[in-house]
């Protein structure tokens, strides 16, 4: 560690003395908190990414003068980004922030390696040495989204474009549905995946299959706007899990909801400031401190049907409702949750399974 | 059947950007000159097309703009291959790393941005026309004008003095030079054509299909285009079904699991490039065929000096 | 009086060597004028480019891990550019290699043993080889153009890497997120500098330098790939078979890709993601240009282009530029490359010659 510094020294000492390396390990009085984080994407104004720099932005919004950040955006490689992570922190910086679940397996290796820094993943899976971890759960907007749908839909299909199999998907769409279902029980949800996290022509053939199969109504994980951009084109409603794209879709967006980090990095901020910091592993959802807030709805969405979510969303928050409150069946008819049981965070977590109702298998099942 | 009016449609949009690149690089190899830079070309065009769309909100400047965009980069390419004779495989190799790298790099402000214009708009005074009206803002004017674009190659390579002039061009060189056909200037307006036309296919991607830009749009379209020019023996009218086909088979993929089909979706997506490798060998390996129908002097610089 | 182009009797052996300095002179000319329009000091933004990433010791390991693949790569792709074979599937052949050797890893090596690593390979090499065959196949029965039927096998192979990941593949412990478990010590290569990720797939690339070197310049077969890369005719009268310069052009990039897959997975990754290629396949292809298709040529630019992409990530966190700068330049380099290369072949002079006069006698 000590030759390190001495060679980042050397290094400043030359022309190029474009970093700053200092390398400090605690944060002495009066000193700012430098924090660093690495995206995978670009930062535009919807998506994933959009949500983890608003997170940042947050942070800088409420410590103006004792925080720092450092953001690298595009870092696609998870070779690379683990290098990155370790200049980050030999360059000075205490806290440093994964924003996605494919740079957790490096966060893993590192963060017990370089004490100096202080590591959170968003989406990660577990808390470990030095790393916390923190991750939404979706499936509590989804479900309130699905009272919405579940209203609104004439046709009793609803469609679901996958990004990826991967269980915060599985487990968001299967809440979609139990929440359509708990005021429609007819209703049914088609899923097509479009094996992509970000691939606007697959996402618009996707909403155009969906529609051509009978769903009125559009959900999905969307980074852009452009299936809601495609529902609209056919005259069917879509929901902006992941954000509110009505500046983009105009008419025909019902309901949204947005993943707000923001709590999350100003408390990892304010323990590495006191000197408190512990890894956690937090998920959260809606209510005060949450990671998930319900944002816009439709001026056509009724009255009644926005006064049910609120209800639903404050008895969520309330803890006397869970989206995965049995009994439920999956897609062959087995019961995974018997009646009155409520299915363990756990398993939400790492779900594989389809509730009965979605039509659509599993790819690589 | 309440399937086949969506497929068709759907099968319609997919292929456009393929009939604009493949015709376009048609009209370039029957002139004997070999453009692997397509896929480049369309990057820069999308990116180029987007982004002047999303400041002017105009779709047609957009349009313009990439075809200017991709015209200057096949200029570096007819410039290498042509006149300087380079081996133009390398050049239209890279030409694709060049022109999808400056694409992502021009197109990092843009990314994520959606593009939303009014279909009407670009409709304009076409869906004022009686009876055919309503058609002109189902289908949008870019698949008409492709469809024009078909009919216009076509009768240009069979019908007219200036496209004989071309295809012998492409045949033999030397012969045409020695008849008095400039046929340097004929091989750069035919690269500049396919480079303007893969410019509108990248155009297309994504101020229409996709009304949005990110890396990865492209996804190969260029490069499966270049394999349509050689699966459709170089004949303009097949080169206009194939563009469909394989349209339709990214489509099917979609439609598949929507109704049901439980194959992996990996191997429907899949099915595109399998399936251009199929059809590229059934057609290659009738070595009598490939002889008959290949531009003869494809690939092979031209020296005027003898 | 105008400047023209004269055909040289012979290629020039200066220019051989001096156009990619041309090139990289030239684009380090580029950066400079793009660094300007950020608003940068031209000079010191180029400098801290070029000489950040390598000032300690772990930028110097980073170099290395980085530029083995990119190296192992071109050396096999140059093999068969030599040739005249046209082999763009090196992506995917990284990719096969990924599988086969990722198959052995996950299958063997929590039981460990030291063959493990020596069976991947091995594995990761036939792999990468079998992936080449197909287009060798295609084109030696069918006469299918190679460039294309490899290039739609990089996404076929994709996509089969990510159906692998989400299915059989997927880590039981890993809460069904998609990615193998993280492979067993037995699996991974040894770190050779202490403080690094430098591991020992870098002297693979060294040894495929040694072996490429030896090929080409050394052996019949080298000397028979050369002729049938020049002159299809000559190699024919001769007695060579095109055939066999198709198998041995592509399946030696196949081999090496593979091995290349290899080393990503037993070393920087350590488990098998759905991205597990960064793109090598490609910038290889620019590597083996620049290194003028020689063997330690490509060693030496396999390291520039290695520095490149460090540069591109210091780029953003130092200069305030995104980092698709990288594939910028690399784009830039092998176009200036390229216009370079047309020295060789031919003169710039000025003329006041009436060139009619020259084309009519040469008639």
């Amino acid at each position: 560690m000590l030759q390190l510094n001495r060679r980042n020294f050397l290094k400043s000492a030359a022309a190029t003395a474009l970093l700053a390396g200092t390398g400090l390990p605690t944060l002495a009085q009066g000193e700012k908190l430098k924090v660093g984080v690495i995206h995978m994407g670009a930062i535009s104004d919807t998506g994933w990414e959009y949500f983890q720099a608003q997170a940042w932005r947050a942070l800088e919004a409420e410590f103006p003068d004792q925080v720092e950040v450092t953001v690298l955006e595009n870092i696609a490689q998870i070779q690379d980004c683990e290098r990155l992570f370790r200049q980050l922190s030999t360059q000075g910086h205490q806290l440093i922030f994964g924003t996605t679940f494919s740079q957790y397996a490096s966060l893993k290796k590192l963060a017990p390696t370089l004490p100096n820094s202080h590591f959170e993943c968003c989406a990660g899976i577990d808390a470990g040495d030095n790393l916390g971890v923190f991750e939404g759960k979706h499936h509590e907007g989804t479900y309130l989204t699905g009272i919405a749908a579940g209203r609104m839909t004439k046709s009793h299909v609803l469609g679901w474009v996958g990004a990826f199999p991967v269980p915060q998907v599985i487990y968001s769409l299967n809440a979609f549905l139990l929440g359509a279902r708990s005021v429609n029980p007819d209703v049914v949800l088609k899923v097509v995946w479009a094996n992509a996290w970000v691939d606007p022509a697959k996402e618009k053939d996707a909403v155009a299959a969906l529609v051509a199969q009978g769903a009125d109504v559009i959900s999905g994980s969307p980074n852009t706007p452009v299936q809601g951009l495609a529902a609209e084109e056919k005259g069917v409603w879509s929901i902006g899990s992941t954000g509110d794209f009505s500046a983009y879709v105009k008419t025909k967006q019902l309901v949204s909801f947005e993943l707000d980090w923001s709590a999350a990095h100003i408390e990892a901020a304010k323990g590495v400031l006191a000197g408190t910091w512990e890894p956690t592993n937090r998920w959260r959802g809606l209510g005060e401190g949450g990671f998930v807030k319900m944002t816009t709805s439709s001026p056509e969405l009724p009255a009644d049907v926005a006064a049910e979510m609120a209800t639903a969303e404050a008895a969520i928050i309330a803890g006397t409702l869970n989206p995965f409150a049995g009994p439920i069946k999956d897609q062959a008819g087995v019961e995974k949750v018997a009646a009155g049981a409520v299915l363990p965070d756990e398993e939400i977590k790492g779900m594989t399974w389809l509730v009965e109702g979605v039509q659509g298998t599993l790819p690589g099942a | 059947m309440s399937q086949f009016l969506p497929i068709l449609f759907a099968t319609l949009i997919a292929g456009t950007p393929l009939v604009y690149a493949a015709l376009g690089e048609l009209i370039t190899e029957r002139a004997g000159v070999l453009n692997m830079g397509v896929e480049g070309m369309m990057v820069t065009g999308a990116v180029v097309a987007f982004a002047v769309a999303l400041t002017t909100g105009n779709l047609w400047l957009g349009v313009l703009a990439a075809m200017v965009a991709a015209g200057i980069l096949s200029l570096l390419f007819s410039v290498l291959a042509i006149t300087f004779r380079a081996n133009q495989v390398a050049v239209g190799l890279a030409m694709t790393i060049f022109g999808t790298s400056l694409g992502s790099y021009l197109g990092k402000p843009f990314v994520g941005m959606a593009l939303v214009l009014d279909a009407s708009q670009a409709a304009g005074g076409f869906a004022q026309l009686p009876l055919v009206g309503p058609l002109f803002s189902a289908i949008h004017p870019l698949v008409w004008l492709s469809w024009g674009l078909f009919a216009a190659v076509w009768f240009f390579l069979s019908r007219t003095r200036a496209g004989l002039a071309l295809r012998a061009v492409g045949e033999s060189p030397t012969s045409a030079h020695a008849i008095g056909y400039p046929v340097v200037r004929i091989r750069y307006l035919a690269t500049l054509f396919g480079g303007a036309m893969a410019g509108v296919a990248g155009a297309y991607m994504s101020t229409v299909y996709a009304s949005l830009w990110t890396e990865g749009l492209i996804a190969g379209r260029g490069w499966i285009a270049v394999a349509l020019v050689v699966f459709a023996t170089w004949r303009p009218e097949r080169c206009f079904a194939g563009a469909y086909l394989f349209g339709g088979a990214t489509m099917a993929q979609l439609f598949a699991q929507s109704a049901g089909i439980g194959v992996p979706s990996e191997l429907m997506s899949a099915l595109p490039y399998l399936a251009t490798i199929v059809v590229l060998v059934l057609i290659s390996r009738d070595a009598a065929l490939m002889r008959l129908s290949v531009p003869a002097s494809l690939g092979k610089p031209f020296d005027p000096q003898g | 009086m105008s400047i023209r182009l004269e055909a040289r009797p012979q290629p020039s052996r200066t220019m051989i060597w001096l156009s990619p300095l041309l090139a990289i002179g030239l684009t380090c000319c580029v950066a400079m004028v793009i660094f300007a329009v950020a608003g940068l000091n031209p000079l010191s933004a180029l400098a801290t480019f070029i000489f950040t990433p390598v000032t300690d010791l772990y930028g110097l390991g980073e170099l290395l891990i980085k530029a083995a693949p990119l190296v192992l790569i071109a050396i096999g792709l140059s093999i068969g550019f030599r040739a005249g074979v046209w082999n763009v599937g090196g992506e995917g052949q990284l990719i096969v290699g990924v599988i086969f050797g990722g198959w052995l890893a996950l299958n063997y090596g929590p039981d460990g043993g030291p063959w493990v690593l020596p069976a991947m390979v091995v594995g990761g090499a036939i792999g990468g080889a079998l992936w080449a065959a197909i287009p060798a196949l295609l084109r030696t029965q069918f006469n299918a153009n190679e460039i294309l039927t490899s290039l739609m096998l990089n996404y076929v192979a994709q996509l089969w890497l990510g159906y692998l990941i989400f299915g059989p593949w997927r880590d039981p412990a890993g809460f069904n997120f998609p990615q193998s478990e993280p492979l067993a010590p037995a699996a991974l290569f040894p770190t050779l500098i202490e403080g690094t990720r430098a591991n020992a797939s870098i002297l693979l690339a060294l040894v495929a330098v040694g072996l490429g070197w030896a090929l080409m310049s050394r052996s019949f077969v080298g000397f028979q790939l050369k002729i049938t890369g020049l002159s299809h005719g000559a190699a024919r009268y001769a007695g060579f078979s095109p055939n066999r310069a198709v198998w041995i052009g592509l399946v030696a990039g196949g081999l090496a890709a593979g091995i290349a897959g290899v080393g990503e997975i037993a070393g920087p990754l350590g488990q098998i993601f759905p991205t597990a290629s960064p793109g090598y396949g490609y910038a290889a292809i620019i590597v083996a240009f620049l290194g003028r298709l020689n063997p330690i040529g490509i060693l030496f630019s396999g390291l520039l282009m290695s520095l490149l992409y460090l540069s591109g990530d210091v780029a953003q966190m130092s200069l305030g530029l995104p980092s698709s700068i990288t594939g910028l330049f690399q784009g830039t380099l092998l176009f200036f490359l390229l216009t370079a290369d047309v020295l060789i072949h031919y003169r710039l002079r000025s003329s006041t010659v009436a060139t009619g006069a020259i084309a009519g006698s040469a008639k």
